[in-house]
């Protein structure tokens, strides 16, 4: 029989703790939503990535509507006799709203190693740019 | 956050992450699934030592330096996880596989013993 005996020890645990005690963090709730999401952008682009191990491209399906990304799935469950379970199972869904215009044509989509990542970009007329101001 | 940190330090350490682990047991043995998202198979080293396999892996972000996270709620990170083995695993034919970030093991039982009559000698 496999044991597995990390439970009752692991390194860390008490410091992290204490540190998340004293230090609390924005969105701090929401890290036990599954899949976790990050969202950055840079001078073209939105990118929303997300961590869905397990999950093929065409299993996950994507919605993009006018104010908002939808990213959901299944997880399927192993069969067998379980003696531990971690792992997330079962239906899925976030919802990014999206307050930004975005080029809704060119959203693309890739999956590699368990990570999803949504690429969208600024459209071309929402990129600030400067307007000069002639004096009259 | 600790992620920001960890970014700038890179090659230093990354946190630590003990993966998300699934075990059980099938017909034709046990079965170990470890969440790795964004681990590459060259990242990935599973060493086998007396009675226990240990799962090394690290995953890096794939962002560049210009992007600027608005919401960050996972981070590059090395996943580290040790699973003891019993006397029944045949450690001979473990088999492992990464796929879509999820580690698969394999660990078959041992082929049972066939009971055996041990013939008793005159001396």
């Amino acid at each position: 029989m496999v044991l597995d005996f990390n439970t009752i020890y692991y390194p860390g645990r008490f410091e992290r703790l204490i540190e998340d005690f004293f230090r609390p963090q924005p969105g701090e709730g929401r890290r036990m939503a599954f899949p976790p999401l990050n969202v950055s952008e840079d001078e073209a682009n939105y990118y929303i990535r997300s961590e869905v191990p397990g999950m093929a491209l065409d299993a996950v399906e994507l919605t993009l509507t006018e104010k908002s990304l939808v990213i959901r799935g299944e997880r399927p469950t192993e069969q067998g006799k379980y003696y531990r379970q971690e792992r997330p199972a079962g239906f899925f869904q976030r919802v990014v709203a999206l307050n930004v215009p975005v080029d809704r044509d060119k959203v693309r989509a890739t999956l590699a190693d368990g990570v999803l990542t949504v690429v969208l970009p600024k459209c071309e007329g929402c990129i600030p740019r400067k307007i000069s101001i002639d004096v009259a | 956050m600790s992620e920001n940190t960890a970014n700038s330090n890179e090659a230093k350490t990354l946190p630590r992450v003990s993966p998300a682990t699934d075990i059980l047991e099938r017909e034709d043995g046990f079965y170990v699934f470890m969440d790795l998202p964004g681990v590459r198979r060259e990242d990935l080293s599973i060493d086998i030592n007396e009675n226990e396999i240990t799962v090394t892996g690290r995953a890096l972000q794939g962002a560049s330096d210009k992007e600027s996270f608005l919401e960050v709620q996972f981070g590059p990170g090395e996943y580290v996880r040790a699973v003891s083995l019993s006397d029944r695993v045949d450690r001979e034919r473990i088999k492992a596989s990464l796929k879509d970030g999820v580690l698969t093991l394999h660990l078959p039982r041992m082929e049972k013993l066939a009971p055996r009559r041990i013939p008793v000698q005159t001396a």
